[in-house]
């Protein structure tokens, strides 16, 4: 067994079999959050690492998984593991959509569009809000949210936890996949630089699409494991500067391994819950991520998890 | 053959390639002139990352200008950058794999041809090196290895030889020289190195002001006064 595939499995492990029996009701929950959230980081750092592109609308494209995803769970009596992957293939079409943009723009001008982009779907979700079982296309009733059907033999909030982990380490394999085979070399080409992959055949265009597309896919998977985790979506959590917070915790806990996405998911629903208890306000935390962010800048490219692979690499002297 | 017919290339109001008329038959044909004179455009041009006025490109009867820039690669238009382009954290086997992935190299030919051409460019110790391992002159060597991969059937390469010692400079010659004979493709090669011209081109085209002044075999070329004038500042 190659060793870069031993760490991510005893994390897996840790996560599947340890975690369940230490963690109270409420810890559960979080770490659920946590873990979903860290598949959405995962789709930055594809854009990020892969082609060095900045996208701040990954949290807008949460949102939309989760509305698909809850609006297929009232409205008809799809499994609920299906409902997750048709909201993750929707959500790959609308990110291969913000692609678009990205065959022509790139740094700060793509930055900007896919804020734009946030901050469009910040006003639909306001403005249409998440289905709760009503009436009609929107299902939205003035009413407390209707139940949500669980994934089959999930019973529990422990039990929703475990699902979730096995989801998010798929989604993680599928991006290591993607690392090793033609469109990780394809990607690499075209962060080289976009004329050294056309000249070796490269077909850019389509490279671009398919990465924006696979985040789309993280984003809106991690969305429906969201809506399902919760039981109902709130428009205020999917705002346009949640996606700024995201992007920069993606770059804090470092875009170049699964590692960093984890502590990405970590730091975004973990820290703030744990500084609640502790009785301090959640946000503390802010402050501490915007120092986060200038040490990850001025002193860790790879992030926290750049730091910690390679503290680990070095042989003791 | 390669047939290049009135082509002009304008960069806003510079006109960096003034229609270039040219049929090259040659195995290996020298691009040379000052600095400015349109070579790496006239390289961009075949490749598609220049902007193309008027004129065409045929090569064995292919309109290349109808072909987007990736299809011209896949096609047989292999070429290398004066400035090398290895991904630091790719293995050179990586590299060329990349190649065989975009020109649709079957899985089963893969190991065969990246072989070959590692064996050619003699960097067979480097295939599984990181391109950040690598010194200039293997990342020349894999730059040249990539543009054999898929049959191609004409390699421009811009200033190969950049930086290269002399017994570097040696083993550049024997690839070149030898390239057409084993992979079949034409070259095109701009260099400033006129040691390097004479010893591997059989004919020379000048270029001075995005026109061409002179072209023809390689030794009357050289002797030629406008060429003297223009390139070697006498």
């Amino acid at each position: 067994m190659p060793k870069t595939v031993l760490p991510p499995l005893v994390v897996l492990a840790i996560c599947l079999f340890v975690l369940p029996l230490v963690l109270s009701a409420l810890w559960v929950k979080v770490v659920t959050s946590a873990a979903i959230f860290a598949l959405a980081a995962a789709g930055i750092s594809v854009l990020f690492a892969q082609l060095g592109l900045i996208n701040l609308a990954q949290i807008a494209l949460v949102g939309v998984g989760g509305w698909i995803a809850l609006r297929l769970n009232y409205a008809t009596p799809l499994p609920v593991t299906l409902i997750i992957a048709i909201a993750g293939i929707a959500t790959a079409a609308i990110g291969a959509v913000l692609a678009l943009p990205a065959l022509r723009m790139r740094g700060l001008y793509l930055a900007l569009v896919t804020l734009m982009a946030a901050g469009a779907f910040q006003i639909l979700f306001n403005a249409f809000q998440f289905p709760n079982g009503g009436e009609g296309f929107w299902g939205v009733a003035r009413q407390s949210a209707a139940d949500i059907r669980p994934p089959l033999m999930v019973q529990t909030d422990v039990g929703y936890l475990r699902y979730s982990i096995v989801i998010v380490a798929l989604c993680f394999g599928l991006v290591a996949l993607h690392r090793v085979t033609a469109p990780g070399r394809a990607w690499a080409m075209i962060r080289q630089s976009e004329a050294n992959a056309m000249a070796a055949g490269v077909n850019v265009t389509f490279y671009k699409i398919w990465a924006f597309a696979l985040s789309g896919l993280l984003a809106g998977v991690a969305g429906a494991l969201l809506s399902g985790a919760l039981g109902q979506l709130d428009p205020r959590s999917f705002l346009a500067s949640e996606g700024i917070l995201l992007f920069a915790l993606a770059v804090v806990g470092g875009a170049y391994s699964w590692a960093g996405a984890v502590i990405a998911g970590i730091l975004y629903k973990l820290l703030p819950a744990l500084l609640n208890d502790f009785g301090v306000s959640a946000d503390i935390a802010l402050i501490v991520f915007g120092g986060a962010l200038l040490h990850a800048i001025m002193t860790a490219p790879r992030g926290i998890a750049g730091q910690l692979i390679g503290a680990l690499q070095r042989k003791p002297s | 053959m390669i047939n290049i017919e009135n082509l002009t290339v304008k960069y806003g109001g510079v006109v960096a390639l003034d229609g270039l008329t040219l049929t090259v038959t040659d195995d290996v044909m020298g691009l040379i002139g000052p600095n400015g004179a349109g070579k790496t455009t006239m390289t961009n041009a075949f490749s598609g990352f220049a902007p193309i006025t008027a004129g065409r490109i045929v090569i064995d009867g292919m309109n290349l200008l109808e072909l987007a820039p990736h299809k011209r690669a896949r096609w047989g238009v292999s070429r290398s950058f004066q400035k090398v382009q290895i991904v630091g954290d790719l293995t050179v086997a990586e590299h060329l794999l990349a190649v065989c992935d975009a020109k649709g190299i079957k899985r089963n030919e893969r190991v065969g041809v990246i072989g070959t051409v590692l064996d050619f460019a003699g960097i067979s110790a480097c295939r599984d090196m990181l391109g950040d391992s690598l010194n200039p002159y293997q990342k020349r060597m894999t730059e040249i290895a990539k543009c054999l991969i898929g049959a191609p059937k004409i390699i421009l390469l811009d200033e190969p030889g950049g930086g290269l010692s002399e017994s570097e400079m040696q083993d550049l010659r024997r690839i070149i020289t030898q390239t057409k004979n084993r992979f079949g493709a034409q070259i095109i090669m701009v260099d400033h190195d006129v040691d390097l011209i004479r010893d591997v081109c059989t004919s020379i085209a000048v270029l001075d002001f995005g026109k061409l002044i002179a072209f023809g075999p390689t030794r009357e070329v050289l002797q030629d006064e406008a060429v003297k004038t223009a390139y070697l500042g006498r």
